[in-house]
């Protein structure tokens, strides 16, 4: 996949869900090292550069979040969260605190390996993705900010493209309702979930097939949105 | 000056009737029996002002009345005792009715105000006695930790300050007032009288007694955030209409109450919520421990199954099936395990739902993105009416819902065959049906309790929690839940959300094109 294996530090205290997330990260070509305690995960990521951070949210010595606050006043690697389905609320804190993106317990090896990936492009990606994204039959030109379908131009307001434009920028990583309104709509607007919503259901309209069953605006829900290529 | 024990009603300022006249009269004499033997040695016009000296001490001791008593006297005894010719009313000197108008004068006007200065004295320390009451009776009432000792501090100073009785009138339990502590068996409660004032918020008079001036009083105890409760007033002893005088005192007591009646309410209310908080903390650690404790095994279970399938090089056929095995059956207990948590977390009391506004259309598609591997044989169609509004409800909780509904109708239909979600407003509720093209449902099964199942010990894996839970979400939401079948062969839950009002959306004020450089 890469010309240089990806350095990856996972952050688990179950050594089981250690080793299989471990070997299956290897049979994919990366680099990995362990770490049981958060301590120890700051000290690796402090040491190894790593590319990539996968985190599990409950570990005994330090909380998930604190780690991602820490992590995050000095890299900006990405972090992946590994979490329990019964905290949404944890998942939007640790969101909102830098994570990047989150996979729910119990999950495969082919969910874990898409999330790594995605994550990896990005970063290799950043800065070099030309102003043109295309996504199912549809076309966005960043430069001259115009949106076609089926090379039919669709008319979206100032609201909606912005929108639009915040989640292609971030494409593959989830993006909670709070951080979404603030950039969008502004700091006023970060309760105002109803609002996103709204929108999201316009944008849907205009660029899905079926609206109702979306394959590029995804939600994430209780959390946020994430847009997919 | 203190006179009694008690605030002396309006009327009875002069201190027993009749004695001060009784006084005013003995001055007087006394006043001429000292200076008839100073008669040799003193000028008739120095006698006068003995005299003025004795109306001034009577106004000032005895009031208005026994004042304008001894001022006539005086001049009286003057004119008989001592102006020539003596011991007869006559005057040979005309010029001695100037000096009895002036004395007459001179005494009224002193003793008047000398008798308003003493009013005045009096007034002023009943009113820092009334205060000074007022003030302990506050304190009281700050400091009382039950409506019990409010009560008392109410009665203690209504018996001992103006001789009235008191009885409080609580809240209890539905649309019935109860007196916080039982009053004395002359007393009597109007209840339709106490709940009116307590409706109305309006002092209430029972005047069915009042001709025998027993009339009693109901009041509103009005505190800042709403009426507390009653407070009934009446005199002690059949007294007559004393209470109307007292009225305004009486509201400013009411008010006090009302305060210190609603402090209590709001620190039972705050003792409730700590308790609350603190047992659903607990409550929610424990399942949150065991939702981890219960999900890290079945998350290496997975993951090790998977990465064994994925090994290279590739594992013989037969493990390759085993680990697939070990795989699903792991993801099935997992489905399991949190369908107990839900299932606990919504049965261990208020559920917490975090809703919000938004269109039920969301939720279905998370839903079924989330379901995708199971639906693979089942395409799912959604037809949700065009006017569906904005709904308010938890989106993590109702995908529960969707994701049971679905899971079930992709368990039980035969393959290949479509899943049906239609919405719909139906008198003010929103109307949403998951629809199958399955066996249906068995008749006559209480499907939506716990462990009950469709097909006992079937071979399709469950424990019968999945409707159950979608019950107890739909019921926290203040909908409700049916399952039905269809005329042609299927199965029909439909579950509905009330639809309240939305909040508005500011709508862009204009469609701007995009490409507007």
């Amino acid at each position: 996949m890469s010309e240089i294996a990806a350095k990856i530090i996972v952050v688990e205290d179950e050594k089981q869900i250690r080793r299989f997330v471990r070997s299956s990260l290897e049979e994919d070509g990366c680099q990995v090292f362990e770490a049981e305690t958060g301590k120890q995960g700051l000290i690796e990521a402090g040491t190894r550069k790593p590319d990539l951070v996968v985190l599990d949210l409950g570990l005994p010595d330090i909380d998930g979040v604190a780690f991602i606050r820490d992590l995050r006043s000095w890299s900006s690697v990405p972090v992946l969260i590994l979490s329990a389905r019964s905290t949404e609320n944890d998942k939007i804190v640790a969101l909102d605190a830098g994570a990047d993106d989150y996979l729910t317990k119990p999950f495969g090896v082919g969910e874990l390996l898409a999330r790594v990936r995605a994550l990896l492009r990005r970063r290799r990606a950043r800065g070099e993705s030309g102003p043109l994204i295309g996504f199912g039959d549809v076309q966005v030109d960043l430069a001259r900010r115009t949106v076609t379908r089926q090379n039919q131009q669709v008319h979206l307001t100032q609201i909606e493209y912005r929108l639009l434009a915040l989640l292609i920028a971030n494409s593959g990583k989830v993006m909670t309702h709070r951080h979404l309104l603030r950039e969008v709509w502004g700091p006023s607007f970060v309760e105002s979930n109803h609002y996103l919503r709204v929108y999201v259901g316009h944008l849907r309209q205009k660029l899905e097939n079926d609206p109702a069953q979306p394959r590029h605006i995804l939600t994430e829900t209780g959390v946020g949105y994430r847009f997919q290529q | 000056m203190i006179i009694g024990n008690e605030f002396p009603p309006r009327k009875n300022q002069a201190p027993p009737n009749g004695s001060g006249y009784w006084w005013a009269l003995a001055a007087c004499i006394a006043t001429a029996l000292l200076a008839t033997p100073l008669r040799a040695y003193l000028e008739l016009s120095n006698i006068v002002m003995l005299f003025l000296l004795a109306v001034l001490l009577i106004a000032a001791r005895f009031g208005r009345g026994p004042a304008i008593l001894a001022a006539f006297l005086s001049v009286a005894q003057f004119d008989f005792f001592f102006v020539p010719p003596r011991f007869s009313l006559t005057v040979s000197d005309a010029q001695y009715l100037v000096t009895f108008a002036v004395m007459l004068a001179v005494a009224l006007i002193t003793g008047q105000l000398t008798a308003g200065l003493r009013l005045q004295a009096e007034q002023a320390s009943r009113k820092e006695r009334q205060t000074h009451a007022l003030y302990e009776m506050a304190r009281d009432l700050a400091g009382a930790l039950t409506a019990e000792q409010v009560s008392a501090a109410l009665r203690r100073f209504l018996g001992e300050n103006l001789a009235l009785e008191a009885v409080l009138l609580v809240p209890g339990l539905e649309n019935y007032l109860a007196p916080v502590i039982l009053p004395d068996s002359h007393f009597q409660i109007e209840s339709n009288l106490a709940l009116t004032a307590y409706k109305q918020g309006e002092p209430i008079e029972d005047c069915s007694l009042s001709g025998y001036g027993y009339g009693s009083l109901y009041f509103p105890l009005k505190a800042p955030m709403g009426v507390r409760g009653v407070m009934l007033v009446a005199p002690a002893d059949p007294t007559p209409d004393t209470l109307a005088e007292q009225k305004p005192l009486l509201t400013t007591l009411a008010s006090l109450v009302a305060i210190a009646v609603e402090r209590l309410h709001y620190v039972e209310v705050a003792q409730t919520t700590q308790v609350e908080v603190v047992s659903e903390r607990l409550r929610s650690s424990i399942l949150s421990a065991l939702s981890h404790d219960l999900r890290t095994p079945l998350t290496a279970l997975v993951g090790l199954a998977d990465s064994m399938t994925l090994a290279r090089p590739p594992l013989p056929q037969a493990a390759q099936e085993s680990a697939e095995a070990i795989r699903e059956q792991a993801l099935r207990l997992n489905g399991l395990v949190g369908n107990l948590l839900d299932m606990a977390r919504l049965h261990a009391g208020h559920v917490t739902l975090r809703k919000e506004w938004q269109p039920i259309e969301e939720v279905i598609g998370a839903s079924i993105q989330l379901l995708a591997r199971s639906l693979t044989q089942h395409p799912v169609r959604v037809r949700l009416a065009p006017d569906l509004p904005l709904l308010e409800f938890d989106a993590v909780l109702i995908e529960r819902v969707f994701c049971n509904l679905l899971e079930n109708a992709a368990k039980y239909a035969p393959p290949d065959t479509s899943i049906e979600i239609t919405g719909g407003v139906a008198g003010g509720f929103a109307e949403i049906s998951v629809c199958d093209a399955g066996p249906g449902f068995p008749q006559g099964k209480a499907l939506f309790d716990m462990f009950v199942r469709g097909v006992a010990e079937s071979a399709r894996p469950g424990v019968g929690l999945g409707l159950a839970i979608c019950r107890a979400i739909v019921e926290a939401h203040g909908g409700t839940i049916n399952a039905a079948n269809r005329r042609e062969s299927g199965a029909c839950v439909t579950f509905t959300l009330p639809l309240g009002s939305p909040p508005c959306i500011e709508i862009e004020e204009f469609e701007t094109e995009t490409d507007d450089e």
